[in-house]
């Protein structure tokens, strides 16, 4: 267990300390400092904050308590300034005090019809602000119920139900939606790089002639323990370190945005996902130990390895038809095709109600085919290890015969 | 004390007999060396001994019975494809290999420094292994094989790539480690070194034993009655009891008649007036024998 440590601390420490790694590590928080830094450069420079004007003639406003909004960065909340008349209105226009007003006719009571006038029109936001204030101050609604008058003010939010009960979703939660796409494609970078460290690790200890030094010191099987545990947790720090970033991004946006507040993934897809996402990894590693370990140079074997590296973005072409009808056949066919199984199981959940006995079947393939993996990785591992300059062939791969 | 033996150890390779009914044993406290020409089965035997392929039959017992991942940590090895972690730096690469070999950190930094210092590679010892020549790699591989003291030591070319200086301190420092009874495997091409470094040899061919026994037990196998001579003066070109003679290395090789003594021929150039400085009987080279060995045994397998 000790050797099986040195491996992975060994492995891990080498990549992490590299700076291809912090390069990638770091490519995206500061991807998401940069696009943070960016909107809210727009925001400042482009949210027009300067109030706007209103002529009250019939008096509606004129008891009204002030407008309660809080506002955010790209929402901020609009002063509003009660002018006599028109022209007063006009001249605080022209001189750019106020940036645009409207004027209530006698007639609103009855016609419920505001004008608006501005040399550039108002942000949306800030029209919608003085709308609210007007709602609230309508007397059919200062009467209503608070919760209708909410429902009014904010629309519905549909919720689907499932006709056996199995699963809701409310129209609010898009997330649900997203949160599988998000996952499959930081999965698919994870693969990637884990695969392609561990490549480079087995790659090398041929290229370099380390192997038969090394295999006298520990065994293949702690070797390739050590290797593929090491390599995986270089990609899950990444993962981790991502994580943490965008849980940070979220809170920091959630700040601006009140929708992205709303954001909560239900435990239990995390739980599938992990259940899924781990025999993958093990998938993912054995194989590339396994290509490591049947070819001779770092090129040739990234060609191969870029192939089998395609299998896993199937989920994402097929997206479409995935999304469209999550229990077609070709959505079925790659939930139980073990590359395109985490992807597309997540995708199907976040849209449909997926029975608990295909994803069980689904996980239960994964660990089936991720032990067969590391079996073969294994074999390659043996067999392969000391043939330098030589490809192992498929032949020799499920010979019984030993090649020297 | 036998550290390793070896009873009948046969493995086959597809078509190819790489090892045939092998046999022998090695003690502590020798250096034996493991001859034959390319292809004889000199790694796939080492490669049995080191648990890395598994004899088709036979036995092997290493330290007193079968290899385990204890026993591992005991032997150094320098195998004939050898390399080390190119884009590392050396003393991180000695390190890591040395933990595998079960040694703790602490005492790999502390014996590390002395091994550098010895090996004359301290200075470099953050460089990346890449940027050290070809002379230096190797004298890494060696401090790889010998940091944690093991018990048996098998190497395979262990001069390759090293200045006579360097070469001197690597036999040193094996002959160091055979006076602490280390018992040492040593493959090599290098006849001379043979002869100086080993006490005893196996020569193996096509997967056979051919020779096998002391340096002393092998030559006087393949000693003739022949005579090497230096004299002050050229030889009487006749001498009784001699065929022929010729010059070898300035000297007269004297190829006896049959029946004829070397005591006969020394009498008759004393007796002659020839001022001899040596008379010797002619010890063939490992070399020589190596030589003419792998022939005979290419012609009986040809023929």
């Amino acid at each position: 267990m000790a050797k099986i440590w040195q491996i992975i601390k060994y492995e891990y420490t080498r990549h992490v300390f590299e700076k291809r790694f912090l390069f990638s590590l770091l490519s995206l928080p500061l991807m998401v400092i940069l696009i943070v830094i960016v909107v809210v450069a727009m925001a400042f420079f482009t949210v027009d904050t300067a109030p706007i004007g209103f002529v009250d003639r019939p008096g509606f406003l004129s008891d009204a308590a002030p407008p309660g909004f809080k506002g955010n960065l790209f929402d901020p909340a609009i002063e509003f300034i009660a002018y006599p008349d028109t022209s007063q209105a006009q001249a605080a226009l022209k001189t750019k005090s106020i940036q645009a007003y409207y004027v209530i006719p006698e007639s609103f009571p009855e016609e419920r019809e505001i004008a608006l006038y501005f040399l550039k029109a108002p942000s949306e936001e800030a029209q919608n602000q003085f709308s609210l204030w007007i709602r609230q101050n309508l007397e059919t609604f200062t009467a209503m119920d608070p919760l209708i008058l909410d429902r009014l003010q904010n629309g519905s939010v549909f919720t689907m139900e499932a006709l056996d009960g199995s699963r809701e979703m409310r129209q609010d939660q898009w997330y649900l939606m997203l949160f599988p796409v998000v996952a499959g494609i930081t999965f698919i970078i994870v693969v990637l790089t884990s695969g392609g460290y561990l490549l480079q690790a087995v790659v090398e200890e041929k290229e370099n002639r380390t192997m038969e030094i090394v295999i006298t010191s520990v065994t293949p099987a702690q070797l390739m323990v050590g290797k593929i545990i090491g390599n995986i947790s270089v990609g899950l720090t990444l993962m981790a370190v991502w994580l943490f970033f965008s849980m940070i991004g979220l809170s920091i946006a959630g700040q601006f945005w009140p929708i992205l507040r709303t954001i909560s993934i239900p435990g239990e897809m995390f739980v599938i996902m992990a259940l899924l996402f781990l025999p993958a990894f093990v998938m993912v590693a054995a194989m590339m130990s396994t290509i490591g370990a049947i070819m001779t140079e770092m090129r040739e074997a990234q060609q191969i390895s870029g192939i089998f590296s395609l299998l896993f973005t199937i989920p994402f072409y097929a997206m479409s038809t995935i999304m469209t009808n999550p229990n077609s056949t070709l959505a079925i066919i790659l939930s139980y095709f073990p590359p395109s199984a985490p992807i597309t199981v997540l995708l199907r959940m976040g849209l449909t109600t997926v029975p608990t006995w295909q994803i069980a079947l689904n996980i239960l393939i994964l660990v089936i085919f991720a032990v067969l993996s590391v079996w073969l990785a294994g074999r390659a591992f043996r067999l392969g290890m000391l043939q330098y300059g030589k490809r192992l062939s498929l032949k020799d791969l499920f010979s019984k015969q030993e090649a020297a | 004390m036998s550290v390793i033996s070896i009873n009948n150890i046969s493995k086959r390779f597809g078509t190819t007999q790489a090892v045939d009914q092998l046999s022998f044993d090695v003690q502590s406290g020798e250096i034996f060396g493991l001859l034959g020409p390319n292809g004889a089965g000199k790694t796939t035997c080492i490669r049995m001994i080191l648990d890395i392929f598994e004899p088709d039959s036979g036995d092997i017992q290493v330290m007193g019975g079968p290899m385990t991942d204890e026993k591992k940590n005991h032997i150094g090895y320098l195998p004939e494809e050898r390399g080390l972690y190119q884009d590392i730096s050396l003393g991180r690469c000695l390190t890591f290999l040395a933990t595998l070999k079960g040694m703790p950190e602490k005492l790999v930094e502390a014996k590390l420094v002395d091994y550098l210092k010895l090996f004359d590679l301290y200075e470099v010892r953050d460089k990346k292994v890449k940027e050290l020549s070809k002379g230096m790699q190797q004298k890494a591989q060696l401090i790889a094989t010998l940091i944690h003291d093991p018990e048996l030591v098998i190497i395979d070319e262990p001069f390759a790539a090293l200045d006579p200086i360097n070469t001197q301190m690597v036999k040193d420092i094996l002959e160091e480690k055979r006076d602490e009874g280390k018992a040492i495997i040593m493959s090599t091409h290098q006849m001379n070194q043979v002869e100086e470094l080993c006490d005893r040899i196996l020569l193996i061919d096509h997967g056979h034993s051919v020779l096998y026994g002391t340096l002393q037990e092998i030559q006087s196998q393949f000693t003739s009655q022949d005579i090497l001579v230096s004299a002050l003066a050229p030889l009487p070109e006749s001498i009784d009891g001699v065929a022929s003679f010729r010059q070898v290395n300035g000297r007269d090789l004297l190829v006896l008649s049959e029946g004829a003594q070397p005591n006969q021929v020394l009498k008759q150039l004393i007796n002659q007036g020839v001022e001899i400085t040596a008379f010797e009987i002619a010890v063939p080279s490992l070399n020589e024998i190596f030589i003419q060995v792998v022939q005979q045994q290419a012609e009986r397998q040809n023929g």
